[in-house]
């Protein structure tokens, strides 16, 4: 189930969030710990053979320059081991090479872009959050309703799913709208339909094979009961493509007759 | 929006639209010419209209969640908060914003240094009256089991032994840590800070309990000295940002905890993140003053300087800020 969460944006226009599930920040977070537990590893091993070499009583020029290399080495380590979040979610705009896989992103709470300061407290705060295997992080996700982290509520940020949907892809493939959304007033009333019930038949009209065949012949006579009562009209027959024969039947009448408009099957 | 919604006009400036945010997510506001910059900020306001009209009308749903997709991530790539970036920034912040901070939160300040001398003391006195509670105080690994063969001399050749710019690494790396624990502890309402405070409150006094029980003191000092006045007040700096963190949680005030939270956490951040030079002073001075041959009393008049010098600069420094300039909070300006 995605979880929305509402913004006023300047403009005055409420825009939805769709907030990242636990998931898919795990997942991010997964991909960010193999990606910096490899830096880790790698800068150990490098320290651990120029310690070798500092240790072995090799030409002096090389101990002198080891003893730096091994110094720089240090706070390499101790960049990446603190740094790496904080560093990629300030150069990336609330993201790190996890986050953009998954195409999920750090905001602040009220829409706008993450500022630095907003970025530290939410990541030094990943020492508390990371206890128990992120056992903190888990729990506090769960109980917040913005699927916040301590982190992310100390910095006031939420973390957000940019994946946009791929809407012609899914529906009204196979109906054409040409100029058909608005209904006529007269011709509603000459269909005896309401309104809200227009729009509710006609949006399952859209969608209806996004749904399953069991869920349409539940669904459907349960939308068209009250309008056969009504007009006082029984179908031929009470199955699914009879109803849905119907409705698309009233869905037309319902828009300007004449036009070349409403619910039509494509070829 | 009456019929599909979508004139021919509109729909062209929303693939626009799309076609600039997904290249703007990909690679940054970076990835856009000045122009289509310019172009996004037009296209996002008409958009935000769109989705509105959208929603009134009742258009699909899955073409207002897409519209709304949109809108949003254009939003995000658009408002941000306006500051200096960079070295800039940073100037800044040295400059006058992190001394105020400082003044500002003198209280936390207090306490955590009250914390502290509290678990010092304890654990010197305790050691000095029974010599063997200093090793319930000091980690073993620090091997000062036989102080008996530690000569005045023996305690900085143990550290010369070690190469310099390693240690100092190390040791600053270590420090920095301790101090980022100090500060995210806080978050649970500052208990977990004062449990660091107190840890190493009570190894330091064991240390010195352990020293002085063996007439050692002056020696342990002036090796403590260049490097531990400033790196302690550093800790305990740290520590008050922990605990302004937790005062913020615990006592939030007229304010809802969740607003109390985030604006303490922002104090609380940048006063941690400032003593991280602090950290890089006492560092170099324990990597290359501590081991060095000079007198023990130049030494701790050198620490005893260093931590002057910054403890005047936090005091001192940004008095002057002209009004408009002050370090404003969500309306709440600093008492600077």
């Amino acid at each position: 189930m995605d979880e929305f969460d509402v913004i006023e944006t300047p403009e005055n226009v409420d825009l939805q969030r769709r907030l990242a599930g636990i998931g898919s920040r795990f997942a991010a977070g997964l991909l960010d710990t193999l990606l910096f537990a490899g830096a880790l590893v790698i800068l150990l091993l490098v320290l651990l053979v120029s310690g070798l070499m500092v240790l072995d009583d090799g030409p002096g020029l090389v101990r002198e320059a080891g003893v730096w290399v091994i110094a720089l080495l240090v706070v390499l380590l101790f960049l990446v081991y603190w740094g790496y979040f904080v560093l990629f979610e300030t150069w990336m705009n609330g993201q790190t090479p996890g986050k953009r896989y998954l195409r999920i992103r750090v905001v602040q709470q009220e829409g706008a872009a993450v500022s630095f300061p907003t970025i530290a407290i939410r990541n030094l705060l990943r020492v508390v959050d990371l206890q128990g295997f992120y056992a903190v992080a888990g729990a506090t996700m769960f109980l917040t309703r913005r699927v916040q982290r301590l982190g992310d509520l100390a910095a006031g940020t939420v973390v957000i799913s940019e994946e946009v949907p791929d809407y012609a892809a899914k529906s009204d493939t196979r109906t054409t709208v040409p100029g058909a959304l608005a209904p006529v007033p007269a011709a509603l009333e000459a269909a005896h339909l309401r309104p809200e019930e227009y729009r509710l038949l006609y949006n399952y009209w859209l969608r209806r094979d996004q749904l399953s065949l069991e869920a349409r012949r539940q669904l459907l006579p349960k939308l068209l009961g009250p309008i056969l009562e009504r007009t006082g009209t029984v179908p031929a027959e009470n199955t699914l493509a009879a109803l849905e024969r119907y409705l698309e039947d009233l869905l037309r009448r319902a828009l300007v007759p004449g036009r070349d408009s409403g619910p039509e099957e494509q070829p | 929006m009456t019929g599909a919604g979508f004139s021919e006009t509109r729909q062209a400036r929303w693939d626009r639209l799309e076609a600039l945010v997904s290249r703007a997510q990909k690679g940054g506001l970076r990835a856009l010419t000045e122009t289509e910059l310019h172009e996004l900020t037009r296209l996002y306001p008409a958009a935000a209209v769109d989705v509105a009209r959208a929603r009134l009308h009742q258009a699909d749903p899955g073409r207002q969640r897409r519209m709304n997709q949109l809108a949003i991530a254009a939003h995000g790539l658009l408002y941000r908060r306006t500051s200096a970036g960079g070295l800039q920034a940073v100037w800044h912040f040295f400059r006058g914003d992190y001394p105020r901070l400082f003044r500002r939160l003198w209280p936390c300040l207090v306490l955590a240094t009250v914390i502290f001398l509290v678990g010092a003391l304890g654990a010197y006195v305790s050691s000095r009256l029974v010599p063997s509670h200093a090793y319930l105080f000091v980690p073993h690994g620090l091997d000062v089991s036989d102080p008996g063969e530690v000569t005045s001399a023996d305690i900085s050749e143990r550290f010369r032994q070690m190469p310099n710019p390693p240690m100092a690494a190390g040791i600053m790396s270590n420090n920095i840590s301790v101090a980022f624990h100090a500060f995210a502890l806080g978050i649970t309402a500052g208990i977990g800070t004062c449990y660091v405070l107190l840890m190493n409150a009570m190894m330091l006094g064991g240390f010195a309990a352990h020293f002085a029980n063996h007439g050692l003191s002056y020696p342990l000092w002036s090796f403590l000295a260049p490097h531990g006045v400033l790196e302690i007040f550093a800790i305990l700096v740290s520590a008050a940002a922990g605990l302004r963190l937790g005062f913020a949680l615990a006592l939030p005030g007229a304010r809802t905890r969740g607003a109390s939270l985030r604006l303490g956490a922002r104090d609380a951040v940048l006063l941690v993140l400032g003593t991280i030079p602090m950290f890089a002073v006492a560092a170099f001075m324990e990597g290359f003053v501590t081991p060095s041959y000079l007198p023990g009393a130049v030494k701790i008049v050198l620490g005893v300087t260093i931590a002057a010098v910054v403890v005047a600069y936090l005091l001192l420094v940004g008095r002057d800020a002209p009004a408009g300039v002050r370090h404003v909070h969500a309306g709440q300006e600093s008492d600077s």
